[in-house]
């Protein structure tokens, strides 16, 4: 049974760390305001804006220790993560979960942080927050519906979100927990203790910066690896800032996805609002969710 | 091409249990008996086709003078000069070739003409049932990666990993030694010499001798092959590793893949080769050296490591058989990576 971490009330504090790259302090003021007109509480970590010189926010030390102090303090009811970038995965085995696993409470990050949302759903069946971190909240972004989203998550609101349909859709409806993140994060894990299983489930993916063969080959190891044979249903978010070699591939992303998965059974979407850009919904890694692709519409509504 | 009956096929296997608890229960079980294809003699025949990347017939010129000069034949299969794209043809037309190429009892060795990416999209729809009968040397690296670690995976024979005809000099007399070398150590490899190659000891080598089946290629690809049926199983291996044109962080974060699928627990020795890494973005320095992110996942383990090692993306890349016992020797007077 999956394991919700209690919904956040006025007065509870948030936590703010950097577990991956470096962020400047300057770039999470707009969210830790906006936390704090929440009702929030908020507690800097040490690693965001630190004196690392290099590309991480600390060493692995000082970013293990970070997080692991505030997975295991009590007075902290959230964890929100600056930034992704690399290194999650550099200090993942050394994470004590001890604690975390008798008081849960919401991790809330994307991209490089997908590695606790797959460690933690494959180890420990606790819900996640695949979310908009520290810098999204500027340029305005405090006042849109997806930061909004990430508001209703963490305070136990339902959420159910909508988006235009697609030419590439398969039209179906499906009602599974939901799990996924950033594709080449979701595909180094495989083999790996972090590793999901992806039966039965609806499965999300998005990446950024990727050459586009490199996404094909990145399909290519979830056909193989057999996670995407038994999907519930399957939500293709955004690729953005992607790639081509010098002799182009000569299929788009989506075009490439909708081969491999050309004789799928489940219900498929594309262009979802998931991934490295503003259009990025708060989504629950383990929580139900009930996808309908439709002709008119597609909607994810939580259960 | 229709994948509807590729994805239908792996259906029965994703049907029982996930592709982790396949993994772990290691339901494809690793052959035990190592089977070396036979050497080649004069007038025995290479076949060259392009499984992966796009290359012309006046590419691959220089490649078939000097296996000529070698006196064997050549046998040019149809996916050379077709393109789609990146591709040397559509995948029914670069399988099709291939699969010709490993049918045909007359070809004795196949040269792939090039890497790039590509051989992930045929390789679940290969017939290997001839090659099993008749196995012959399969020759080329980096994307060439999947072939050899899937045969090795799957049926224990040995393979070539070496350069490709993409590499063989337009003018021979003006190419560097290094190059020739490792373009002569193919003939020394598929004419059943013993490969021993004496290589430059570097600073960071981890000191020790040991003798273990030799297997390895682009670690790119090794993690691409995560968890499918042609993932590489190192156990009491010398696994050798190369790359080109990764970030550094990247780079790290394949090792802790190698790390964490538990590949470098159990080896004998480890061989670093080329890794030609991209530039660090401006203000994004990683602030490792390749040697530190190696050194820092084995520290505690306690067999010979190397570095350097003539094998990847560049003009000294020397022939080396997977599946094949070698001896490493890594002393701080000589280097020597050895065929039994």
């Amino acid at each position: 049974m999956i394991k919700f971490p209690p919904n956040l009330k006025k007065g509870n504090c948030i936590g703010i760390t950097c577990p991956a790259g470096f962020m400047p302090k300057q770039k999470a003021q707009n969210c830790i305001k906006t936390l704090q007109q929440w009702g929030f509480g908020v507690m800097v970590g040490k690693t965001l804006g630190s004196k690392s010189t290099n590309y991480f926010s600390g060493s692995d030390e000082e970013r293990l220790n970070e997080l692991q102090a505030m997975m295991d303090n009590e007075a902290i009811h959230a964890i929100l993560f600056g930034r992704g970038g690399y290194g999650v995965g550099r200090i993942i085995d050394k994470i004590n979960f001890t604690q975390f696993k008798k008081r849960p409470k919401w991790l809330i990050g994307y991209s490089d942080i997908t590695i606790l949302h797959a460690h933690i759903h494959s180890n420990f069946n606790i819900a996640t927050l695949h979310a908009p971190m520290a810098a999204a909240f500027n340029n305005g972004g405090n006042k849109n519906q997806f930061i909004d989203s990430l508001h209703k998550a963490i305070t136990g609101k339902k959420t159910s979100f909508t988006c235009a349909v697609h030419p590439l859709n398969k039209n179906g409806n499906a009602t599974a927990p939901l799990v996924g993140g950033n594709l080449t994060l979701l595909t180094h894990l495989i083999g790996t203790a972090s590793d999901i299983d992806t039966t039965n489930k609806i499965l999300f993916i998005e990446d950024i910066g990727e050459l586009v063969y490199g996404i094909d080959r990145m399909f290519y190891q979830l056909l193989r690896s057999a996670k995407l044979q038994n999907l519930a249903g399957l939500i293709i978010g955004s690729f953005t800032d992607t790639r081509n070699t010098e002799r182009p591939f000569g299929k788009s992303v989506y075009e490439l996805i909708n081969e491999i998965i050309t004789s799928a059974n489940y219900p498929v979407c594309f262009d979802f609002p998931v991934g490295h850009r503003n259009e990025n919904y708060a989504l629950k890694i383990g929580g139900t969710y009930t996808l309908k692709v439709g002709k008119q519409k597609v909607q994810l509504s939580a259960l | 091409m229709n994948r509807k009956n590729f994805i239908s096929a792996l259906l029965p296997l994703a049907t029982t249990a996930s592709a982790m608890a396949l993994a772990k229960q290691n339901i494809f079980k690793e052959p035990s008996l190592k089977t070396a294809p036979a050497y080649l003699k004069k007038g025995d025949t290479i076949g060259i086709c392009s499984p992966a990347g796009f290359i012309t017939l006046e590419d691959i010129q220089p490649a078939i003078a000097k296996i000529k000069e070698w006196e064997f034949d050549v046998k040019i299969g149809a996916s050379i000069g077709k393109r789609d794209f990146t591709f040397g043809g559509t995948d029914e037309e670069r399988k099709k070739d291939l699969q010709q190429m490993l049918d045909d009892k007359k070809v004795k060795a196949i040269l792939c003409a090039r890497g790039g990416y590509g051989i992930v999209r045929i390789i679940d729809d290969l017939n290997f049932t001839k090659f099993l009968l008749h196995p012959k040397w399969i020759i080329g690296f980096s994307d060439v990666t999947v072939l050899h670690n899937h045969i090795n995976r799957n049926f224990g024979i040995a393979s070539i990993h070496s350069k490709m005809c993409n590499s063989f000099p337009v003018d021979w007399n003006a190419a560097e030694p290094a190059q020739q070398n490792s373009i002569e150590s193919i003939r020394k490899c598929l004419t059943g010499e013993k490969m021993n190659y004496d290589f430059e000891w570097t600073l960071n080598n981890k000191t020790g001798n040991c003798t273990g089946q030799l297997v390895g290629g682009n670690l790119r690809t090794i993690e691409n092959l995560s968890g499918s049926k042609s993932d590489l199983l190192t156990k009491n291996k010398i696994l050798f590793v190369e790359d080109t044109g990764e970030y550094l962080y990247s780079i790290d974060r394949m090792f802790w893949n190698l790390k964490r699928t538990g590949k470098l627990a159990a080896l004998k020795g480890l061989i670093i080769g080329g890794f030609k890494t991209k530039k660090d973005d401006a203000g994004e320095e990683f602030g490792k050296s390749v040697e530190t992110i190696v050194l820092e996942k084995v520290k505690e383990y306690h067999y010979p490591v190397c570095f350097d090692f003539p094998v990847g993306h560049q003009k000294n890349n020397v022939a080396l058989k997977c599946g094949i016992l070698h001896h490493l020797k890594i002393t701080e007077a000589a280097c020597i990576l050895k065929e039994l």
